[in-house]
């Protein structure tokens, strides 16, 4: 989201910290992805009155709870077409979408698409862990084969999903890409998104030390590259290059891809002031073209 | 001849120019100072198939589209095939002839009147004034107003070039000297023009839409589905005028969850779907009753269950509207009889839904979907918005905090002091979650008691008819209409009957419902849904015994069967 419409305030990180205590396990990477939301808040200087926090339902769907703000905790899979409501109608305030891999990319998949080609004006973060938490440990769209779980026992019988593939070619105009190790570059990426006017997707990998034995904190750290100095983050062809990596042993890790392009709420407002859309206009010359 | 009404059916191939014709005869009698009420059926193929369009015209109010028809036209021998049972003794049947392609049987007692509707439009050059030639005929044979019919014809070809409106106009003329001579042998005869009333004429999906504008709509989203795609086709066009926002979802799930999003941020928010969309819905409809959002949603109903009928007309939803969505999940349902509710009961929904901060669920069907009925102009400045309570600033905000009638006051996001979470999960007076037993009963308590206000904050139902009858007839949405000219003939009659008519589904006033049934011996349910829906409720809610009468083939009910059902009772 651009918050450039918002309010600037000069708050600590802490200042964005709610009452509510958080509830995730000891070793949860999602900690860090909410420390880095806290930055990323304070150093955007986002008034907390101008922003809304949207989830879906899972472990990082809790995240809300936890931060300062307006927020909505919703359904399974639909955090991101409420929030898409919610944008269209007040362009002057922030959204954030927090969610994970099953909510995201499983029960909500068929909003994802829509959300990047549309270009809607939201912030989603997504905690990528590879598994379904709260309902203790089922494989999920992103989790890897060897992966034995709850409903898994001789090990996972699909291939992952690449998300960052899925969101440069649905539309997306910002992927990036970190993991809760790097709560400074998660917050710098999350920023970022923050400030970019247009559909934002940050992807941050997460440990579940409870439920997904296999990507822990140091598979990760092996797994994770930072995007080369010389990247071009216009570059589509690149930036799926890049995202391609996952697939050969290595992640990309920081900005990907960054273009702008007209958002669905400026677009709206096209056609609004096309035909001279007030919300005063006078309603007897509707009523008058009905008559026979 | 003791009939004041007139109903004129035009039948033929779809792009033939059925539909234009009937809205020519339509707008014409409307300018006339006629009443109209139009049904259409339109083919399920893209180009071609059958198409009907039926008129009735009146200079008194009509309810319903009536038994049958009193003059057929018909376009090709398939309109002919398809009509052929209903031309009854002293029906007039005006037909393509000769070369229209098929040779009809006139039945015994039937007004037949050829017109070589094909063959004069070849002369013109133009098979597409094929129609001109017919509504000439009409016009002629059956005294459409010819003045209001000219001035029809100017503004609709007007836009599109003098040679087109001229052309289109020579076609008229011919059809009208085609029948000059012609011994009229029939009684059928549309009144001489009144001065025209202050009306519209309007279907009832751009009635849905047009109910939306005026009652202060800011948002909609919806996805494409049979028989509810008009209204956001009319939403589109005039929604961005009172700077809202339309946007088309890419499944129901997403136009509900948008919906929610748009009315927690503030907004007057709505979608409007069929039966298929709705089931879609339920889940998210539960997220408003729990999450005290405001959320109107409009269920033109058609033939079900899944793929069902998609284009034919049925009442099947009031299980789906009442009760569809897991957990003990409150809302308000509330159904349409005509196209004059579709404007102002959609005013009154949207009202509902933020007065009540839950979701409403307005009940059209297919049958009204596509008529087009002669309404009173609404009046802008007398639409009654009622906004949601907001909170005044004072104090520490709750969300859920517990008030005297259960509504708890509302809060923009932006607004300092305010931050809230507006959630799915059961929850204290904050917001946060709280799944203790005595929380989830005092919430529960809340959430339906906030409820029980509805049955006096809408009209209190209406009863047809004063003292004791033998037969009391409950009827829903498009029902009533056809109930209530079944009513008027059978006192004719001298049978005695009275009607009670619903317009508010659910909370169910039960009271109402209970003191009409005291001052009826029998009391008969007639619906279009195979399993009696409201009759189940009635059973289930009060301490009535209805008798079901009900019907499924797709199509409304007409005054007759009501009638014989009654008769069959007494």
């Amino acid at each position: 989201m651009s918050i450039m419409a918002v309010n600037k305030v000069d708050l600590k990180p802490k200042d964005y910290k709610s009452e509510v205590p958080v509830v995730w396990c000891p070793g949860c990477g999602h900690y860090g992805i909410l420390n880095a939301i806290y930055r990323a808040l304070s150093e955007a200087g986002v008034d907390p009155s101008q922003l809304i926090c949207i989830s879906g339902i899972g472990c990082s769907s809790r995240s809300p709870y936890f931060i300062n703000s307006y927020k909505m905790h919703t359904l399974h899979g639909r955090a991101g077409a409420v929030a898409t409501g919610a944008q269209l109608v007040r362009r002057d305030l922030a959204i954030m979408v927090l969610g994970g891999d099953g909510d995201g990319f499983s029960i909500g998949g068929g909003h994802m698409p829509h959300l990047a080609r549309k270009n809607v004006d939201i912030t989603y973060v997504l905690f990528d862990n590879g598994i379904y938490g709260l309902t203790k440990g089922q494989y999920s769209p992103t989790s890897r084969p060897e992966m034995k779980a709850y409903t898994t026992p001789y090990g996972g019988p699909e291939e992952p999903m690449n998300p960052l593939l899925y969101m440069l070619t649905y539309g997306a105009t910002y992927v990036a890409q970190a993991f809760a190790g790097k709560p400074g570059i998660c917050a710098e990426l999350i920023r970022g998104g923050l400030e970019h006017r247009g559909f934002s997707y940050i992807n941050i990998y997460s440990q579940c030390p409870s439920f997904n034995k296999v990507d822990t904190i140091d598979h990760y750290r092996d797994l994770m590259e930072s995007v080369p100095r010389d990247h071009d983050v216009t570059d589509l062809g690149a930036a799926i290059t890049l995202a391609r990596q996952s697939s050969e042993g290595k992640a990309p890790m920081g900005l990907l891809y960054k273009v702008e392009r007209p958002t669905l709420d400026q677009r709206m407002q096209v056609m609004i002031d096309q035909v001279g859309g007030h919300p005063d206009y006078d309603l007897n010359q509707i009523v008058d073209l009905n008559r026979p | 001849m003791g009939k004041k009404d007139l109903v004129i059916r035009v039948a033929g191939e779809g792009g033939e120019g059925v539909i234009s014709t009937g809205d020519f005869i339509a707008a014409a009698c409307a300018r006339a100072g006629q009443e109209v009420y139009t049904i259409k059926t339109f083919p399920a193929e893209i180009k071609g198939g059958y198409a009907m369009y039926q008129v009735r015209t009146s200079l008194d109010p009509l309810f319903n589209q009536g038994d049958t028809f009193d003059i057929l036209c018909a376009f090709n021998g398939e309109a002919y095939q398809i009509n052929r049972h209903l031309l009854l003794p002293g029906t007039a049947f005006v037909y393509d002839y000769p070369e229209g392609g098929f040779e009809p049987e006139i039945p015994p007692g039937v007004h037949a009147y050829p017109v070589p509707m094909s063959k004069t439009a070849k002369e013109l050059k133009s098979y597409r004034s094929k129609n001109m030639v017919a509504l000439g005929a009409l016009s002629g044979l059956f005294n459409i107003n010819e003045e209001t019919l000219l001035n029809v014809i100017h503004d609709k070809f007007q836009s599109k070039g003098s040679e087109n409106l001229n052309f289109n106009l020579e076609a008229f003329k011919k059809g009208q000297a085609l029948v000059k001579d012609v011994a009229k042998t029939d009684p059928w005869r549309i009144a001489d023009p009144v001065p025209p009333k202050d009306v519209l004429i309007i279907s009832g999906n751009d009635a849905v839409g047009l109910g939306a504008i005026l009652g202060g709509l800011r948002f909609y989203s919806a996805y494409p589905i049979t028989p509810a795609t008009e209204i956001a086709k009319f939403v589109a066009v005039h929604l961005p005028k009172v700077a809202g926002v339309l946007i088309q979802a890419e499944d129901e799930i997403a136009s509900i969850s948008q919906v929610l999003g748009a009315s927690y941020a503030g907004k007057r928010s709505m979608t409007a779907t069929s039966g298929p969309g709705l089931a879609l819905m339920s889940e998210m409809l539960g997220m408003a009753s729990m999450s005290e959002t405001p959320a109107l949603v409009v269920d033109v109903q058609r033939g079900g269950p899944a793929t069902g009928m998609p284009t034919k007309h049925e009442q099947s939803d009031l299980f789906l509207a009442i009760h569809g969505s897991h957990g003990d999940a409150p809302r308000i349902v509330m159904a349409v009889e005509d196209v004059n509710d579709c404007i102002h009961m959609t005013v009154e929904a949207l009202n509902l839904a933020e007065h009540y901060q839950c979701p409403v669920i307005l009940l059209s069907d297919g049958s009204l979907a596509f008529s087009t009925q002669t309404v009173p102009a609404p009046k802008p400045d007398r639409i009654k918005i009622i906004d949601r309570k907001r909170w005044d600033g004072t104090g520490e905000y709750q969300r859920y905090g517990m008030t005297e009638d259960g509504i708890s006051p509302m809060v923009d996001p932006g607004t300092p002091g305010g931050m809230h979470v507006a959630t799915g999960l059961e929850h204290g007076p904050t917001g946060a979650p709280n799944y203790s037993p005595p929380n989830h009963a005092a919430m529960h308590r809340k959430r339906f008691g906030k409820l029980n206000t509805v049955v006096d904050f809408v009209a209190p139902t209406q009863i047809d008819g004063d003292g004791d009858a033998d037969v009391g007839i409950i009827a829903w949405g498009s029902t009533i209409g056809v109930v209530r000219e079944a009513v008027i003939r059978l006192r004719q009659e001298g049978v005695k009957v009275k009607g009670f008519y619903p317009k508010l589904m659910w909370p169910m006033p039960v009271a109402q419902y209970e003191a009409f049934a005291r001052t009826c011996g029998k009391i008969l349910v007639p619906e279009v849904n195979f399993q009696g829906q409201l009759a189940h409720f009635i059973r289930a809610e009060t301490n009535i015994t209805p008798i079901s009468l009900t019907i499924c083939g797709g199509i409304p009910f007409t005054p007759i069967q009501i009638m014989n059902k009654v008769k069959e009772m007494l």
